[in-house]
């Protein structure tokens, strides 16, 4: 068996090119990736150190098993094979590397080891078929928004190098006769070779040459990747490792606009991130023509770092130029982007960043500051006297208990919405009459309940949140309850996991957790079957922020309606357009269609003739789009709580 | 620039008003007050000639509930100085309370001499917007009222613009100093975020002043006989049924009414 590092070139030994060769190459990469570390660390500390068992169980799922690649299955299925192509070249280059730098190992080379020459073989066939596909679909088939840059194709290039030199290579010894544990594939090769007119002979001087064609791509790879977006080869698993295992929301500061303002997982996620446009395709705002994009905003934060390599020194913007005002306002924070996107990246908290900066520097949209005002005063955003609250109350022939004043074992949080808005009352007195039917004891706060501060610390006003939080928490205090349910997904949010509650806190459940558990039980009895083909859309704080999608739909099942999914349904759910502040925010120029507008299309487009709702807000914003898009006719909105109430009408 | 902000609370109309037993006041208990609309159209306009010519912006508020309130908030949009004035209770009447609070501009410490007092141009207990000219005569300073906007400040003169019906404007120059009734600021009153009010409260003192004495006594010529709530008025009547029946129903009505 030949050593392949030990003859001569050019009169200088083989092992010396190698040793000079792989010193650059390290030194280089080594020397980039250094800074890199050294931007990372003049931004500010977010501890990711903790819940080391979930996270290596995410890292499992998403960077060895590519979980959210595969929802994208033919892409995914090619790029989780060339990822695992990619391990195992990379496993035995690094053997290799090894053996030939220091020929005293007693080691043989990679693919002296039968196993590893199997893997090799099989995983280099894989591997160029799965870069055909990849090719196909980024020069033929390319998806919107995926971005089109000369790297791709230098990758795409270098890893077929990297696989066809191994795969000639390996033929080129079985055409020289050398013993050579394989599945086949490299007799192919080596049929091919002979096809070619290569002489036994010349195959052992052939698979040296391969041999260094590989090892010197494979140096130069290592060299491209902190260079190019293929730094996400580098950086995702890390992404992954290091990602929030909740939906993310930056602990309190000032906002950032500078790079040593963000945190350092927050500059991460530029240095992650594989211009896929996963984020882009789900995200409500760029489809509806704001003038948002995840994946730009992504990009800048890398052109940041860069514009700070390049010259150092601090004081470099994301803020400004690189992302105007109007793009951080668009974001409807529905969590589509950090769900879809494969490497971990959280571009939501970058954006609520820079909304704190622009809020602390008064730059705010007329609305928004309207909205905010009303609610640091009256503690809800319509302005209304904090004493209205309860007035919904006033068409039930009951009144529900306060909370403040007799014990409960349900409080019932209504928010904002359900409380306020004349056209939503009567479905908060129907939820009052399922309770008080199915004999739940609950009761509510009345005056003393304010705006849970969700949405305002979505649109950057932490201060404003904690207010919010504290009054809410002190009223809590005040009363005696066991649980909390609620008819709003964003006041669930904040209250089951952003509330600082002495004590570990309540359950918080959503209305229709709570629903579900009556009709399962029996205790609010269903006396009619509903008919007629329904779907039903996801809010995005109840689905995606809180993982409820089940109940809704168990509870459609009992009712007896047809339920027809959306093709965005589930996680894949479309946002309504009003969550992060947005609802308060007048639209701008150039939209073209509205996200409810596209959502109540996509419902009228299944058959549906009812978009069944559990979210007060989807509810305004759904009714509003059926007739902005002529669907008067076509489609009805109705919230849960209306169905529930039909069936188990005497 | 020295500048002077004069700011008061006024009741909250968002929040039911109650008329007192003795059916001449509101019930003072079941109020909630808030900063006088165009008072905050004062301060701003105030903070933003401070951004142009530089200088200092005091705010004088008569004590109040929730007036503290206030004066963080101003101190955290940038005023530099914020002073309570005790002694001057609402309800004192808009004349009387003019006077003590000019007569306490005078007396506040290092307060005066200033280039301007801007207060509101009105407000929802004094709809004659009384107290700007009232404390200008008392202190013997020009006035200019219903301002949008001051557009220069320069050799001892103010720019002053005043908007008229039908979007005709006016250019006022004014020798400084000079009291300024505001309508509206240039820009509307701007955000600060409640962070910034906390973080004020903790860095602000506000001054306490004892509004000179004796503080002037309520007018006697002119007295309040009594207040009422809106009454209701007579229903909406919806007309309904097919276009055709509407419109029956309608012409019907306007010919019962003698309108047609």
């Amino acid at each position: 068996m030949t050593d392949p590092a030990a003859g001569a070139f050019l009169g200088l030994p083989a092992r010396a090119i190698l040793w000079v060769l792989a010193l650059i190459a390290f030194g280089l990469f080594g020397w980039r990736v250094a800074a890199y570390i050294r931007v990372l660390a003049r931004a500010r500390p977010e501890p990711r150190w903790d819940q080391w068992p979930a996270r290596l169980k995410r890292f499992v799922l998403e960077v060895l098993f590519q979980r959210k690649l595969l929802e994208e299955p033919l892409i995914g299925a090619a790029h989780l094979l060339i990822f695992w192509a990619f391990v195992f070249y990379a496993t035995s280059f690094f053997w290799n590397l090894l053996r030939g730098l220091l020929p005293f190992l007693p080691i043989p080379y990679a693919d002296q080891a039968a196993w590893m020459a199997v893997a090799l073989e099989l995983f280099g066939a894989v591997g160029l078929v799965a870069l055909v596909v990849a090719a196909a679909r980024r020069y033929l088939f390319p998806p919107p928004r995926l971005e089109q840059t000369r790297d791709a194709g230098i990758i795409l290039s270098l890893i077929t190098i990297v696989l066809l030199s191994s795969l000639t290579g390996a033929g080129a010894l079985v055409l020289a006769g050398e013993h050579h544990a394989g599945v086949g594939i490299a007799s192919l090769f080596a049929g091919l070779l002979s096809g070619l007119g290569v002489s036994p002979e010349q195959g052992v001087q052939l698979n040296v040459a391969m041999w260094w064609v590989h090892m010197v791509t494979v140096l130069g790879f290592l060299v491209y990747i902190p260079y190019s977006k293929h730094l996400h080869l580098l950086a995702s698993p890390f992404g992954v490792l290091f990602g929030s295992l909740k939906p993310p929301m930056p602990a309190a500061s000032e906002g950032a606009a500078r790079l040593e303002e963000f945190t350092w997982r927050q500059l991460f996620s530029g240095l992650a991130c594989a211009e896929c446009g996963r984020c882009d395709r789900a995200c409500p705002a760029l489809n509806s023509g704001y003038p948002l994009s995840p994946k730009e905003l992504m990009h800048h934060v890398k052109e940041m770092i860069m514009a700070s390599l390049a010259s150092g020194g601090n004081g470099h913007r994301l803020l400004g130029d690189r992302v105007k005002p109007e793009a951080v306002w668009a974001c409807m924070t529905c969590l589509a982007c950090i769900q879809r996107c494969p490497v971990g990246n959280e571009h939501v908290p970058v954006l609520i960043e820079l909304r704190r900066r622009l809020m602390a520097d008064g730059e705010i949209e007329a609305h928004l500051q309207e909205a905010l005002t009303n609610l640091a005063r009256y503690g809800n955003s319509f302005g209304q006297s904090a004493r209205n609250r309860a007035r919904w109350t006033q068409g039930l022939d009951f009144k529900p208990k306060d909370a403040r004043k007799e014990p409960v074992t349900w409080l019932w949080f209504t928010g904002d919405y359900a409380a306020y808005d004349p056209r939503l009352q009567p479905i908060t007195r129907a939820a009052a009459r399922l309770f008080q039917r199915a004999g739940l004891d609950f009761g509510i706060l009345y005056e003393a309940e304010q705006n849970s501060g969700n949405d305002a610390r979505r649109a950057g006003e932490e201060g404003l949140f904690e207010t919010l939080m504290e009054k809410n928490l002190a009223a809590f205090a005040k009363a005696r309850f066991e649980r909390i349910v609620t008819t709003d997904p964003h006041s669930l949010h904040a209250l089951k996991n952003e509330y600082q509650w002495q004590n570990g806190g309540v359950p918080v459940v959503h209305h229709t957790e709570l629903l579900w558990e009556l009709i399962r039980t029996n205790r609010l009895p269903l006396n009619k079957r509903l008919n007629g083909r329904v779907t039903y859309h996801d809010p995005c704080y109840l689905g995606r922020y809180n993982g409820v999608y089940e109940a809704p739909r168990q509870i459609l099942r009992a009712l007896g309606v047809e339920l027809v999914e959306m093709p965005r349904h589930g996680s894949r759910s479309y946002c309504c357009g009003a969550g992060g502040g947005r609802i308060w925010m007048e639209d701008v120029p150039g939209i073209q269609e509205r996200p409810a507008e596209s959502r109540v299309r996509e419902a009228a487009a299944v058959g549906a003739g009812t978009l069944v709702v559990a979210c007060p807000k989807d509810w305004v914003m759904f009714q509003d789009a059926r007739k902005t898009a002529g669907l008067e006719d076509k489609l009805v909105v109705k919230d849960i709580i209306e169905l529930v109430e039909e069936a188990t009408n005497p | 620039m020295n500048l002077v902000v004069l700011m008061r609370m006024v009741p909250d109309v968002v929040e039911e008003l109650e008329i007192a037993p003795d059916g001449k006041s509101l019930d003072q208990e079941a109020l909630r007050l808030i900063v006088s609309e165009s008072d905050d159209h004062a301060l701003e306009e105030a903070l933003l000639l401070k951004e142009r010519y530089g200088g200092r912006v005091t705010v004088v508020a008569p004590e109040a509930p929730e007036v503290a309130d206030v004066l963080y908030t101003a101190a955290a949009k940038g005023a530099d100085r914020v002073i309570q004035l005790r002694g001057v209770e609402p309800g004192l009447g808009v004349a009387a309370m003019a006077e003590a609070c000019a007569a306490a501009l005078s007396a506040i410490p290092d307060l005066l001499p200033a280039d301007l007092v801007l207060t509101g141009a009105q407000s929802i207990e004094d709809l004659d917007g009384l107290v700007a000219p009232l404390v200008a005569h008392r202190l013997g300073w020009p006035y200019l009222g219903v301002v949008t906007a001051v557009s220069e400040v320069s050799n001892g003169t103010a720019t002053v613009i005043k908007e008229f019906q039908a979007g005709y404007r006016g250019e006022f120059q004014v020798s400084l100093p000079a009291v300024l009734g505001v309508q509206a600021a240039e820009k509307p009153p701007r955000y600060v975020p409640v962070a910034k009010v906390r973080a004020a409260m903790k860095a602000t003192r506000i001054e306490e002043f004892e509004a000179p004495q004796p503080v002037p006594e309520p007018l006697q010529d002119v007295t309040i006989v009594a207040l009422a709530k809106p009454e209701a008025t007579g229903r909406a009547e919806m007309l309904e049924g097919s276009v055709e029946e509407v419109a029956g129903k309608l012409c019907e009505l306007l010919a019962e009414r003698g309108l047609l």
